[in-house]
C-alpha cells in the first residue's frame, strides 16, 4: 500500500497553463482544437505543484469535481478488496486523463496515487462538459479517450495466460511511451512488481518468472527499472495481437 | 601481466601511497549510524519490488578462533570456551530468521560464504545445522552453479572434515597458508604443517570442491625474498585454483594482536617490493592469470574466464563471478549490500547479541547511496573489474557529458597516463597491464570522499 502523506491542496495558487506550448499538446484533450479554442480551454485548466511519490490525488469515495491530466511522472489507481488487499486497476502516463470513473456516481471509485515525482493539470469537469457542448471537437476527444480506457480494461479482463497478459502490458506501455516521444523499445517502469502483479491479477513471483524467461529468450532486457524490448515481433506473437486489425492504441 | 613485462618497481614505489581496497564504494569510512535498522528494512523492501529482483548472496561471520595469529586484523574472538561459540550460534540462528523474513521467497541464494575468525571452529554437526537453518529461512539454489564457500583452518581440518563440508553443501573453499617458513610461522604464532596443508588441497578436489583458494601474506616478520620463494614454489606445485597474496599491514596501534609482532623483524619497503615482484613473476611464469588486487587464478578458473569475458564482479570477499546479487550480511560485524545501500552489523559480540536477543535487527551503521555515489561506484567497479571505463555507457545512463562532468578527475589521471598505468582517450579510460598492478591508485581518482578530504587516512599502503 502506498504510504499516505499530509494532504496539502495541490492547486493552491492558480497557475495558468499554456496548452499550446505543452509537450503533450498532441496527446491531451485540447489536441484537436484550433489556436483560439485552445486559449479558451486553457482557462479552465490548473497546473499542480510537484506531487511526491506516495501522495494521493484522488481517494475512493471523494466527491467528483475534477479530472486530472498527467503532466509528468506516473500514477496508479487501485481499490481495496474485501480482504483488505490492494487491487491495482491501471497506470497513468503523461497525457493520460484520470478520473472518468467518477462521472457516473459523482464520486471517485478508485484511489489514485503518484508512483514518482509527478505533476498534473486539473480540469473542473463541469467546465469541460460545458465547453464540450460548444466545441464538438473537444466532445469527440473526450469520448475517444474514455473509450480507449474502457477497451484497455477489457483487455485485462479477458481469460489470458500470464505470458499473454504480461506481453500485452509491455506492448501497451511501449505504445504509450512511443506516443509521448519516448523510445518504444526502452523505457523506465516505476511500478513495483507487486503493482504489476496486482494489476494483471497474477502472483508477484509469476511476474518475475515470466519476465526472466522473456529475458533469457532474448525478447527483453530488464535492468532494475529499465525495460528494453529487444524482439517486439515475438512479444506481439505472445500477446496474440491480431496484426490485421489496427492496433487499438 | 604478461610474462614478458618486467616488474615496474619504481612505479610501485611511486604509487605506493595509502589506498582503499574498494571492496565497496563508498568505503566503510563513510558508513554512519544515522543508517539504522529501519533504513535497512526500507532498502530491503525496495529491493524486493524490482520487476526482476536480484538473487541473493549470504555472508555469515563466525568470529571464533582457537589461537591467535599475530598478523590478524579481522573481527575475531580467541577462546577455547566452546560454550561461547554455541551461544553465538544460537543468536545467529535468530538473526537468520529475522533476515530471512525480510526477503521475498522467490529470491534465490546463488552464493554464500562462511567467513570469520575460523568458521571451522564449530563442529561439522553445527555447521550442518547452520546450513539447514539457512535452507529453512532462505531459498537456497540447488543448481551446480551455485557458489557456496567456506574458509577453513588447515591446522584443524582433515580430509574427513573436508568430505563432511562437501556433504553439508559447500563447493568452494579457501584456506590461509600465509607462509610455510618455520621461523616466520613462529613469529606470527601460526605453526602449520606444509604436507598436511597441501594434502587438503588434494582432498578438496577429490571431494568435488570446484575451486580451492589459498591465502598468502608477504611482509610478515622475518620473511626474506628467498624464504618466501620457497613457500610459493611449494604452493604452486599443489596448483590451487586461486591464490591471493596479501600485503601485511603493520598497524599495531589499530590491531592489538599485531603488538605481538616485533616491528624490527617486519621487512622494510625494499624487501617487501622484492617479495611482491618475485611472487608476481613466479605466479605468472607458472601460468596463473593476474586478476587484480592481489588475486591470481588459473587460466581456466571461472575468475579468469570472467575477466576475459568482462563479467567480473567485486564484493567484500574480493572478486567474484556471480551474477549481480544483493548481499545479506549476518553475524557480528557483517556487511551487506542491498540495492543502493550498505549496512554493517554491530562490531562487538555483546552488542550484537543484545540486539538479536531483543528481537531487533543488529544494524549498527550504513549508508544510502546518492546518485553521485552510484555513478562513481559504477566507474570504480569498471576500473577494478573490467579495466575499462567506456564513457558512452555512463553518458547514456546518467545523462552527463563524461569529459565535462569529470574534467577534474581526468586531469588528475594525466600523470598516471604519463607513467603508463592507463590509456586516456576522448571515449574511454583503459587500464594497461602495468596499471593492473596499481588498480587502487587509478580508482582513487574517482573517489569523491578522498578528493574532498585530502588529508591522509590510515589506509594500508598499496604495497
Amino acid at each position: 500500500m502506498a504510504t499516505e502523506r499530509q494532504h496539502k491542496p495541490q492547486f493552491s495558487g492558480r497557475k495558468q497553463v499554456a496548452c499550446s506550448q505543452c509537450a503533450l499538446s498532441n496527446l491531451c484533450l485540447p489536441r484537436g482544437l484550433d489556436a483560439s479554442d485552445t486559449e479558451l480551454f486553457e482557462r479552465i485548466v490548473l497546473k499542480s505543484r510537484p506531487i511526491q511519490p506516495g501522495e494521493y490525488i484522488f481517494r475512493a469515495g471523494e466527491p467528483f469535481r475534477s479530472v486530472a491530466a498527467v503532466r509528468s511522472g506516473c500514477f496508479k489507481s487501485f481499490v481495496i478488496d474485501q480482504n483488505g488487499e490492494e487491487q491495482v486497476l491501471g497506470f497513468y502516463l503523461p497525457g493520460e486523463i484520470i478520473g472518468f470513473d467518477a462521472i457516473h456516481e459523482k464520486v471517485h471509485t478508485a484511489n489514485v496515487v503518484a508512483l514518482d515525482t509527478s505533476s498534473i493539470c486539473g480540469l473542473k469537469f463541469e467546465s469541460i462538459t460545458e465547453m464540450a457542448r460548444q466545441l464538438p471537437v473537444l466532445q469527440e476527444e473526450l469520448f475517444r479517450v474514455m473509450s480507449l480506457q474502457i477497451s484497455e480494461m477489457q483487455a485485462n479482463a479477458a481469460d489470458l495466460s500470464a505470458d499473454e497478459r504480461i506481453a500485452r502490458l509491455l506492448l501497451s506501455l511501449s505504445a504509450r511511451f512511443a506516443k509521448r516521444g519516448y523510445s518504444a523499445t526502452e523505457f523506465n517502469l516505476n511500478m513495483s512488481r507487486r503493482d504489476m502483479a496486482s494489476h494483471l491479477r497474477l502472483a508477484t513471483e509469476t511476474i518475475s518468472r515470466v519476465l526472466a524467461r522473456f529475458q533469457n529468450a532474448g525478447l527483453i532486457s530488464v535492468n532494475r527499472k529499465k525495460v528494453a524490448i529487444l524482439d517486439i515481433e515475438e512479444i506481439q506473437k505472445i500477446a496474440k495481437r491480431d496484426k490485421s486489425k489496427p492496433h487499438l492504441l | 601481466m604478461g610474462s614478458t613485462t618486467s616488474f615496474p618497481a619504481e612505479l610501485i614505489v611511486k604509487y605506493g601511497l595509502a589506498g582503499p581496497r574498494y571492496t565497496s564504494y563508498p568505503t566503510a569510512l563513510q558508513f554512519h549510524e544515522g543508517f539504522d535498522a529501519e533504513a535497512y528494512r526500507r532498502h530491503v523492501q525496495r529491493s524486493n519490488d524490482y520487476l526482476i529482483p536480484l538473487p541473493l548472496s549470504l555472508y555469515l561471520h563466525l568470529p571464533f578462533c582457537k589461537s591467535l595469529c599475530y598478523y590478524c586484523a579481522c573481527n575475531k574472538k580467541v577462546t577455547r570456551n566452546t560454550s561461547r561459540a554455541d551461544d553465538y550460534l544460537r543468536h545467529l540462528f535468530r538473526e537468520i530468521e529475522m533476515q530471512g523474513a525480510l526477503f521475498d521467497r522467490d529470491r534465490q541464494v546463488i552464493q554464500l560464504h562462511f567467513g570469520g575468525g575460523t568458521p571451522t571452529y564449530h563442529a561439522d554437526a553445527q555447521l550442518r545445522e547452520l546450513m539447514q537453518h539457512l535452507a529453512r529461512h532462505f531459498n537456497l539454489s540447488r543448481e551446480d552453479s551455485r557458489e557456496f564457500s567456506i574458509e577453513i583452518d588447515p591446522r584443524t581440518v582433515d580430509e574427513k572434515r573436508v568430505a563432511n563440508l562437501a556433504k553439508i553443501g559447500f563447493n568452494r573453499l579457501s584456506m590461509g597458508i600465509q607462509d610455510f617458513d618455520p621461523a616466520v610461522q613462529k613469529a606470527v604464532n601460526r605453526i602449520q604443517d606444509q604436507e598436511q596443508t597441501l594434502r587438503l588441497i588434494e582432498a578438496a578436489r577429490e571431494n568435488g570442491f570446484d575451486s580451492v583458494s589459498v591465502d598468502l601474506i608477504y611482509g610478515l616478520p622475518l620473511q626474506t625474498a628467498a624464504s618466501f620463494e620457497t613457500t610459493i614454489d611449494s604452493v604452486l606445485k599443489a596448483r590451487p585454483d586461486r591464490i591471493s597474496v596479501y600485503n601485511y599491514a603493520h598497524l599495531p596501534h589499530l590491531f592489538r594482536a599485531q603488538r605481538m609482532i616485533n616491528t624490527d623483524e617486519v621487512p622494510p619497503p625494499e624487501v617487501r617490493l622484492e617479495l611482491l615482484a618475485s611472487t608476481t613473476t613466479r605466479m605468472v611464469e607458472a601460468g596463473y592469470v593476474y586478476i587484480g588486487m592481489d588475486h591470481f587464478a588459473l587460466p581456466d578458473d571461472e575468475l579468469s574466464v570472467a575477466m576475459r569475458e568482462g563479467t567480473l564482479q567485486r564484493n567484500f570477499q574480493g572478486y567474484s563471478t556471480c551474477r549481480e546479487t544483493d548481499l545479506v550480511g549476518m553475524g557480528v560485524s557483517a556487511i551487506g549490500k542491498i540495492g543502493n545501500s550498505f549496512a554493517q552489523n554491530y562490531k562487538d559480540i555483546e552488542t550484537w547479541q543484545a540486539a538479536v536477543e531483543a528481537g531487533e535487527l543488529p544494524t549498527w551503521r550504513g549508508i544510502g547511496l546518492s546518485g553521485e555515489d552510484r555513478l562513481r561506484r559504477e566507474i570504480i567497479a569498471a576500473i577494478m573489474c573490467q579495466g575499462l571505463v567506456r564513457f558512452s555507457e555512463f553518458e547514456r545512463s546518467y545523462n552527463i557529458d563524461f569529459n565535462d562532468y569529470f574534467a577534474y578527475e581526468i586531469e588528475s589521471l594525466k600523470p598516471l597516463e604519463e607513467d603508463g598505468l592507463i590509456q586516456l582517450s576522448e571515449q574511454s579510460i583503459k587500464v594497461t597491464p602495468t596499471g593492473l598492478l596499481l588498480l587502487r591508485a587509478i580508482a582513487m581518482k574517482f573517489d569523491e570522499y578522498l578528493i574532498k578530504d585530502n588529508a591522509g587516512k590510515a589506509y594500508s599502503k598499496v604495497i
